[in-house]
């Protein structure tokens, strides 16, 4: 019992920080419309940024932590303003924008191998420590803390996109670009803003993971791989479907391994993926229209 | 009200309207009919700048609002209703007004002009935290409509209200387009059902090959050039 309660644990801090990253990417596809895998790169800037802040540069954690997500949500909106933004002006297809991110992913990560070396990077601020004893089950402080601010996270952001004006503004450019433009809302300040509030959540992922977990350049693929099915799972567009696809991602790969050896982690994560898209294209929570298409 | 003059307008390098001249009056319902392909929609959104203006003017109470922004021209008055029954289906109705409202930061105004529609429309008050997806097409169209005079136009420009309608449905938006006009708001409207357009217009334009084929009064569908125009001479 004390071993399943373990997995249902690990597997919801697993969830945790793939929803966090799910979140951002799904709020920035629902009202863009093209796949941005470069979301997973802000995840290991900011990530590396309050390494440098903290650990090398000696700043105070708060400030590092405030300096980290302003500074991924101005990484974000850089990101929209300079290379997507130029791209749609030149009616390029969602599928170019895709392949932009691709492009974007690889830079930006070779950027962070160059400046930073190649060697794992630790942060060691809230050591994990002996823990708290679940049913016989161990979960770390920081772990709850990762679950604590994941879930308040999450109640934010429904409440951000339910009762504010650019919450709602969002929600009208994800669901009919052309008539929220005739109502005179702005589908390119609104393409903004979401990738500055989307690309500020990677931020606080990346915060929450470069505590949880040793730094890698590359990292930022891995996740936003994990942010992507648990989309898929929950519904491409859907931000509320995507975090819930994302924790049942976390919690079907950690009970996964109770039987497979851990190596096929991602191959489950992949299983997953595949059987939503044969069988639940629009995941959980998506809809299709009349004509079959996934909206 | 609208003086749209020598207006060349289109999409991309295809041109539809190819050189129109047309006049709206304040207060009234101008009516623009045509056969399929004719320009008709093209010709309110080359005035709701969402298209290609090539050259011409589009004077409104005298000046030329070619090319402004949206939220410039629903400040100066003017709202326009796509056709197709165009809400935000994954918002309540009461979320779909006020996106309506967007341009306007006075929350007071906002709200005030919500419970008139609500006056206007009991229907979308009885169904305010429904979602949109959830009426059936002619709440839909209504809402559409709702969602416009929100912004508190004098102007509304209405593309195919009675698109995919039942009779019941189309009887009665036409019914609330009039006692819209009725309150004062101008109203230009382009349809498919010419009958039932005509019938409620004061003016009517009948459009062909993006340039004006016909203009007058209610006895316009008598004109025996209208077969011409429709059915190319059968």
């Amino acid at each position: 019992m004390s071993i399943f309660i373990q997995l249902l644990l690990n597997g919801l801090i697993a969830g945790a920080i793939y929803a966090l990253v799910a979140a951002g990417f799904s709020l920035i596809y629902s009202t863009n419309k093209f796949i941005h895998f470069a979301h997973g790169v802000v995840v290991t800037f900011a990530a590396y940024f309050l390494y440098l802040m903290f650990a090398v540069l000696g700043i105070n954690f708060c400030l590092s932590v405030i300096f980290t997500i302003i500074c991924a949500g101005l990484l974000g909106w850089i990101i929209n303003e300079f290379v997507y933004k130029t791209m749609r002006k030149r009616k390029a297809s969602s599928v170019i924008l895709l392949i932009a991110s691709v492009a974007l992913l690889i830079l930006l990560e070779s950027l962070i191998l160059l400046f930073f070396g190649p060697s794992v990077k630790t942060i060691n601020f809230l050591e994990g420590g002996i823990g708290v004893n679940i049913f016989g089950a161990m979960i770390t402080s920081l772990q709850i803390v990762i679950i604590f601010i994941a879930i308040i996270l999450f109640f934010g952001l429904w409440l951000f996109m339910k009762k504010t004006i650019l919450g709602k503004a969002m929600r009208a450019v994800s669901n009919n670009k052309d008539v929220a433009e005739i109502v005179g809302i702005s589908s390119k300040q609104i393409y903004a803003w979401s990738f500055i509030v989307g690309s500020s959540i990677a931020g606080i992922a990346g915060v929450l993971i470069s505590m949880e977990q040793n730094l890698d350049p590359v990292m930022g693929t891995n996740l936003i791989i994990k942010g992507f099915t648990g989309s898929i799972i929950g519904g491409i567009g859907s931000v509320p479907g995507a975090i819930i696809g994302a924790f049942l991602l976390g919690l079907v790969e950690v009970l996964g391994i109770w039987f497979l050896p851990s190596g096929y982690k991602d191959a489950i994560a992949f299983i997953v993926l595949f059987m939503f898209l044969i069988f639940r294209p629009q995941g959980i929570f998506g809809k299709k229209d009349f004509s079959g298409k996934i909206i | 009200m609208i003086k749209i003059e020598k207006l060349q307008s289109g999409y991309n390098k295809t041109k539809i309207i190819k050189g129109l001249d047309m006049v709206a009056v304040a207060g009234e319902i101008t009516a623009i009919i045509g056969p399929n392909g004719a320009g008709k929609s093209t010709l309110l959104k080359s005035v709701f700048n969402l298209c290609d203006i090539y050259s011409g003017k589009i004077f409104y109470k005298e000046e030329n609002i070619k090319k402004l922004p949206t939220h410039d021209l629903i400040n100066f008055g003017i709202s326009y209703v796509p056709q197709g029954r165009q809400v935000f289906t994954n918002m309540t109705v009461k979320e779909n007004l006020e996106m309506g409202a967007f341009v306007f930061k006075d929350k007071e105004l906002i709200n005030k002009n919500i419970e008139d529609i609500y006056r206007k429309f009991p229907i979308l008050k009885q169904k305010q935290n429904q979602d949109a997806a959830t009426l059936s097409g002619g709440q839909q169209q209504l809402l559409a409509i709702a969602r416009s005079l929100i912004q508190n136009p004098q102007l509304l420009l209405l593309d195919e209200p009675s698109l995919g309608l039942s009779p019941k449905a189309m009887k009665e938006v036409f019914k609330k387009i009039q006692e819209i006009n009725k309150e004062g708001v101008s109203v230009i409207i382009v349809e498919q059902n010419a009958k039932k357009a005509v019938e409620i217009a004061d003016r009517t334009y009948i459009l062909e090959n993006g340039k004006i084929a016909l203009s007058g009064g209610k006895e316009i569908l008598k004109n025996p050039k209208i077969k011409n125009i429709y059915f190319g001479g059968i």
